[in-house]
């Protein structure tokens, strides 16, 4: 049994390190962290100030992180989440509270590395109290089977002169089925920075709904999403902001590239209910610009390796 | 005369026009040569034929590169055999930092020749090394991270297409000195500009009007004519019968 554990825990750190982790993190006692794979918590470190209270379900973990009122987490936090069976469910459902004047930084990778039928449920309750922050990048690394169905789900409050940043990546293997949601309200001078990056191949289908509603005065928000779509692949990228405080301000940027027989849809909605407020927005969907190719070419590279810079530099 | 780059009976057409027609040209290997005439003389699409761009292969006629008939080669292979163009209005790249852009085409990657490439067009590479390629970039300093890209590839030959347009004229001395620098390496310059002070630091001057080369001397013969005569004709282009007089030349 314990050696079953040991070699689950080694698979799940070989895919955390294919995914870009640094699996030393796990190991440092300075680094708060948390492995979970399946509806088992293989390993947790907390440090002063963090309080992490994992609690394992039928299908997934329920998770509670704290971080201390007046705390600054060091060391951003390392989360490694996964299903290394071909088939199976993973539902995490996370609440991280971040207390006023306190901060972290927290890096998630999700792995499914030999996925054929695997779902994938996030559910993030978000409250970052009064003059904080929270920054959260969440990177996955799949197989190149595509059978996986990631839904996350992110709601919460960005709090008075708070800010909270989330960056999802998906770039490595195939997507399968991505389902995101954000919706996130942001009070009195608080920042909100949404920001999403998706390779899509083969049959993939990329759904992201992103929603910022500023609800206080000089509120900000900036939802930005890149998805490059290739093979027979879909997208439909909905991205809402909503100004209804004095001053506020909010920027939608949406872009996707197509390529192949790909299919893209881009749909900004903005919303100003106070005549202060002020909400911009650009979209564009099209091929890869040929002049970047060219350029490119013209130092010596060849069509596919200048398109692979050029992909490589949207999604970094 | 040592010819890196021979021009033979090239046409290309756009719509029902004639954009370059009955074109010839000579480049001497090592040299800088300047093509100049007025805008939509046909510069920047000699430049795009040139290097085989997309929407630019010729109706007629043929290129050398180095003895080699290139007219039908992909820009990549023509970069491969050592010709490399500069835009007039280079792409942005979102995500690529600068230090990364210059050293796609240097043939031994190294830091301190990034460093030196920056230096070469007057920008601290402690301020712009880590900087993206986008539009977070003013126009004049995309066009010298252009520049600096180009000279990092140490180039046999390489085609400035305005390299002084968006640039101050505080810095246009800085350009051509660069301009210089790539010949003091051993690459061939050939330099397309509508503005006659930057011809004055070339070997040989050509003057384009209306798809063809018409005269050919010394930059300063060229720049006397295209002052007196190119700027105050109105129809941007010559009257074929004075075409036909004018390629007997000065």
């Amino acid at each position: 049994m314990v050696a079953k554990v040991i070699d689950e825990y080694a698979e799940m750190m070989n895919a955390y390190e294919q995914s870009g982790g640094k699996i030393g993190e796990f190991s440092n006692p300075n680094v708060p962290s948390i492995v979970i794979s399946g509806n088992k918590v293989l390993g947790k470190n907390e440090v002063k100030g963090l309080i992490i209270e994992p609690t394992p379900t039928k299908d997934g973990v329920d998770v509670k992180i704290t971080v201390k009122s007046g705390t600054k987490i060091l060391y951003p936090m390392a989360l490694c989440f996964g299903v290394l069976p071909k088939d199976g469910t993973q539902i995490i459902n996370m609440e991280a509270i971040i207390e006023d004047n306190a901060g972290m930084n927290a890096i998630s990778h999700c792995v499914f590395p030999n996925a054929r039928h695997i779902i994938h449920k996030m559910n993030y309750d978000v409250h970052i109290g009064k003059h904080s922050f929270f920054r959260y990048e969440e990177v996955h690394f799949h197989g190149e089977q595509g059978g996986v169905e990631v839904v996350p789900f992110t709601s919460g409050t960005v709090g008075e002169g708070s800010y909270f940043k989330s960056t999802f990546t998906l770039k490595e293997g195939r997507v399968g089925k991505l389902d995101i949601k954000y919706d996130m309200d942001v009070e009195k001078n608080g920042k909100l920075e949404l920001y999403s990056k998706v390779w899509a191949k083969g049959n993939d289908i990329v759904n992201i709904e992103e929603k910022g509603n500023l609800e206080g005065e000089e509120a900000r928000a900036l939802i930005k999403s890149r998805v490059v779509l290739q093979d027979e692949s879909h997208s439909k990228v909905v991205s809402v902001v909503n100004a209804r405080a004095p001053y506020s301000r909010g920027h939608v940027d949406c872009m996707e590239v197509v390529q192949d027989n790909a299919v893209a849809e881009a749909v900004p909605i903005v919303g100003v209910s106070n005549h202060l407020a002020k909400v911009t927005h650009e979209a564009a969907i099209g091929s890869l610009d040929s002049k970047e190719i060219e350029t490119l070419e013209a130092r010596g590279l060849s069509e596919d390796e200048a398109i692979k810079v050029v992909v490589g530099g949207l999604l970094k | 005369m040592d010819v890196i780059l021979k021009v033979e009976d090239l046409w290309l057409k756009k719509g029902n026009k004639d954009i370059i027609k009955n074109f010839n040209l000579d480049i001497e290997r090592h040299l800088i040569s300047v093509v100049l005439g007025v805008n939509g003389a046909g510069k920047s699409s000699l430049a795009y034929v040139l290097m085989g761009l997309s929407g630019y292969k010729p109706d007629k006629g043929r290129i050398f590169f180095k003895n080699k008939n290139i007219t039908g080669l992909s820009v990549t292979k023509r970069a491969k055999m050592g010709m490399t163009l500069a835009w007039q209005t280079p792409a942005g790249f979102e995500g690529l930092t600068v230090k990364d852009y210059i050293m796609i085409g240097m043939k031994n990657k190294s830091i301190f020749a990034v460093k030196d490439a920056l230096g070469s067009v007057a920008l601290d590479p402690i301020l712009y090394m880590n900087r993206v390629v986008d539009k977070s970039l003013s126009g004049g300093e995309r066009k010298r991270i252009e520049l600096a890209a180009v000279y990092a590839m140490h180039p046999d030959l390489v085609i400035l297409d305005e390299p002084d347009s968006g640039i101050d004229i505080l810095s246009l001395e800085s350009v051509k000195r660069l301009i210089k620098g790539f010949k003091m390496n051993g690459s061939t310059v050939l330099l397309i500009t509508h503005r006659d002070e930057v011809a004055d630091i070339a070997d040989k001057a050509f003057l384009m009007c209306s798809g063809s080369i018409i005269r050919d001397g010394t930059p300063g013969e060229i720049s006397d004519y295209f002052k007196n005569e190119c700027n105050s004709c109105n129809h941007k282009g010559m009257p074929e019968q004075n075409l036909a007089k004018e390629k007997g030349g000065i």
